[in-house]
């Protein structure tokens, strides 16, 4: 008994090694807070800050050089007595729910071609990444001179074929102005779905394929049973994506068309700017560019709680 | 004779340490620098006066260096409001359109230059005070105007036996009818642009007598008979002289149109005739120029103007208004005006006759229309209410709806619901 608790003393009272830096680093909750630091530090700085700093001044009547006062939800309630704000709400969910869309289904289309094999694939898939690359201003203004009336390729093709001169106000025309921005923005983000979805494809097992064969399944059955299923989770992330990324656009429209013809193709991101720099009224800029938050917000929800639960 | 020597040396190091102590606070009064933000020009001589002549004479003169920094064409509001937003990045800034009216309160007052430039130099146009002024001070020194007139090509209208510009709306009406008819439609913009759009469409409600508001810059009068009037002028006026595409037309595009030979009148600045002379000479020859046409209530112009104003947080101020000083006496501004030919259009009356008017004769109209030039929002004084109007492109798409198949009444409505909204803060 004695002998035992002599030998518990001993131990406790064994000398502690001295602390050693090297170590302390060395162990995991200390190392892998110390690499997360930097990360941390930079998003409360690029997006921490600017993101609250964007709450308080929504809830300000904050004139551009001008000390803010507080006005609570007034700048809410004046966005939503402003028929332009309904006017780009609208806007911004058709250009977002209809792009993403298109991009999706012909961005699937575009993984299954890749997907098979021909000559030169990797080059063509090299190029098919082109109008992701492009800076969105240059390839904006491209298309800016593809879309004028007098001397674009499009209405040229159009006027060959028999549509009546000049053709039609590919951006003069509200209607063709919405359509214009969203081919656009899908011609531009269809690369970006395509190459994603290809790499997902490409993780595929054969062996799953074969089975599928054997069991007589055609090659409707077999993409609908087989490769959908498997790339599910990677289109809900694409498209998670994408859908921020649409949803919050600015370059393409404020290149493009400025918001017109008569705010035909304003979004949320180009309104907030015109108001908040243009006009200098920062706080009613900012309640229009928070108003996407919750739309955002639970749509981000709902997918992580989707891939929770895969 | 060795004594001499050391007597010498001993006077030499003194007044070698008395030197290298006193250069370097000589070298800081040299390293004064007032930084003059400016939009980059569309005129390169212009810019270059100021960086190879102006700029060194003053350092020359007064032993401040004067920063000419550029921001790209577009991008000055936002530029300035990040300045006057952190109080730090300039010391003087041009201002463009609305500018003096946003930043007013980080401007310092500089009435007295402007006074006593006015007073030395043949009076300013009331447009250059109504760009400056706010609440009873000068917070800008006036510059010039940048107008918007009507550009037109002699040569198409005279193959519809018109050799003089059309001095009313409706004259131009009934030629621009037959243009288009012949395939020259006319190009004025209706989207959302910036210049190009308010250029013609506020004188055009003014000469009909509208108005956004009254004078007070509080009472909403855009739903008027006059209103009406210019909008049912614009309906008749887009559907049978003008091209469909300027719905969707942003600054650019007149231009664009213009080279290419597409249109025969359109509203814009001098520098469509500069370009047109520089790289599509065939199109410069038979580009001319005219006054805005008058309608029922007079003839109008844009006032599209550009000042000079000095951050209150300047750490130099006093050597940036000593610089604003000396750069708006007229031997300095004279020879600047005179580097853009008459891109810029001083607003002091001593410049009426100068010889930048008879570089290019086609360009005096512009001089011409300063007597009726004025900021948009005008009889109402400018303010930041009328600033978002701009912003929401409110009197803009008015007209462009009206243009597009909505009917008056409506446009109208909308567009004094807007504008209640707006000026309810006033």
């Amino acid at each position: 008994m004695s002998i035992r608790s002599e030998s518990l003393i001993g131990v406790a009272r064994r000398p502690r090694r001295a602390f050693s830096l090297a170590q302390w680093l060395d162990r995991e909750p200390v190392f892998s807070w110390l690499m997360m630091v930097l990360p941390i530090l930079f998003l409360a700085a690029f997006v921490g800050y600017p993101f609250f700093y964007g709450i308080l001044l929504s809830l300000q009547d904050r004139p551009v050089a001008q000390p803010g006062t507080f006005v609570g939800l007034k700048n809410f309630i004046a966005d939503f007595h402003d028929p332009v704000f309904w006017r780009v709400a609208i806007n911004t969910f058709v250009y977002t729910g209809v792009a993403t869309l298109l991009k999706m289904v012909g961005g699937l289309g575009l993984a299954l071609a890749m997907n098979q094999h021909f000559r030169m694939k990797n080059l063509v898939r090299a190029l098919l990444l082109l109008p992701f690359i492009v800076p969105t201003v240059l390839s904006t203004v491209a298309w800016l001179w593809m879309l004028d009336p007098a001397f674009s390729v499009v209405n040229r093709l159009l006027i060959e074929l028999g549509v009546p001169r000049p053709g039609p106000s590919w951006l003069g025309n509200p209607v063709f102005a919405m359509f214009s921005i969203i081919m656009i923005n899908t011609w531009r983000g269809l690369p970006f779905y395509g190459i994603t979805l290809l790499a997902g494809l490409q993780t595929v097992p054969p062996e799953l394929y074969e089975a599928a064969t054997i069991d007589g399944a055609g090659g409707w059955q077999r993409f609908r049973y087989v490769t959908l299923p498997l790339l599910q989770p990677i289109i809900l992330i694409v498209t998670l994506f994408s859908v921020i990324f649409t949803f919050a656009d600015f370059q393409l429209v404020y290149v493009l068309t400025h918001g017109g013809p008569q705010n035909a193709t304003h979004l949320f991101a180009t309104y907030a700017f015109d108001i908040g720099m243009g006009g200098g009224q920062l706080g009613l800029g900012a309640s229009i560019a928070l108003t996407m938050l919750p739309a955002l917000a639970l749509l981000i929800l709902a997918l992580t709680l989707y891939m929770r639960r895969q | 004779m060795g004594s001499t020597s050391r007597r010498d040396f001993l006077k030499i190091a003194v007044a070698s340490a008395a030197g290298a102590a006193l250069a370097p606070s000589a070298g800081r009064a040299a390293d004064k620098t007032v930084t003059v933000l400016h939009e980059s020009s569309f005129i390169k001589t212009y810019d270059e006066y100021m960086q190879k002549t102006l700029a060194p004479a003053y350092e020359k003169e007064a032993g401040v260096k004067i920063a000419y920094e550029l921001t790209s064409v577009g991008s000055l509001p936002t530029r300035a409001s990040t300045v006057a937003e952190t109080g730090s990045g300039a010391d003087i800034t041009m201002n463009i359109t609305l500018m003096p009216f946003l930043f007013a309160d980080k401007y310092l007052d500089v009435t007295d230059i402007a006074e006593e430039a006015g007073k030395a130099q043949g009076g300013w146009y009331p447009a250059g005070k109504e760009s400056v002024f706010v609440d009873g001070k000068w917070k800008g020194v006036p510059f010039s105007n940048i107008g918007q007139l009507m550009n037109w090509r002699t040569d198409y209208f005279k193959e519809v036996g018109v050799t003089k510009f059309p001095d009313t709306w409706e004259e131009l009406y009934e030629v621009g009818k037959k243009l288009k008819a012949k395939d020259h439609p006319f190009g004025f913009e209706l989207g959302h642009g910036f210049g190009d759009n308010h250029g013609w469409i506020y004188p055009l409600l003014w000469s009909y007598g509208g108005a956004e508001v009254q004078p007070d810059g509080k009472t909403v009068s855009i739903d008027s008979d006059e209103t009406a009037k210019a909008v049912d002028f614009a309906r008749k006026f887009f559907k049978d002289c003008v091209l469909e595409d300027c719905l969707g037309w942003t600054d650019v595009s007149n231009n664009k149109a213009w080279m290419a030979d597409q249109i025969s009148c359109t509203n814009n600045a001098e520098s469509i005739l500069w370009f047109a002379k520089r790289d599509f000479p065939e199109i410069g020859k038979v580009t001319d120029q005219a006054q805005n046409p008058q309608g029922p209530k007079g003839r109008f112009h844009l006032l599209n103007a550009v000042s000079h104003s000095i951050f209150a947080f300047s750490p130099v101020k006093e050597e940036a208004r000593a610089f604003l000083r000396w750069l708006t006496a007229e031997k300095h501004l004279g020879g600047w005006y005179a580097s853009a030919d008459s891109y810029y259009q001083p607003l002091l009356h001593s410049y009426d006759n100068a010889p930048m008017w008879d570089v290019e004769p086609r360009n005096k109209p512009y001089r011409d229309a300063l007597a009726n030039a004025h900021l948009p929002g005008w009889p109402a004084p400018a303010s930041r209410q009328l600033a978002e109007s701009v912003a929401k492109y409110v009197v803009v798409d008015m007209f462009a709806k009206a243009c597009a198949g909505s009917s008056t009444k409506e446009v109208i409505k909308t567009a004094e619901a807007q504008l209640r909204e707006i000026y309810k803060s006033a």
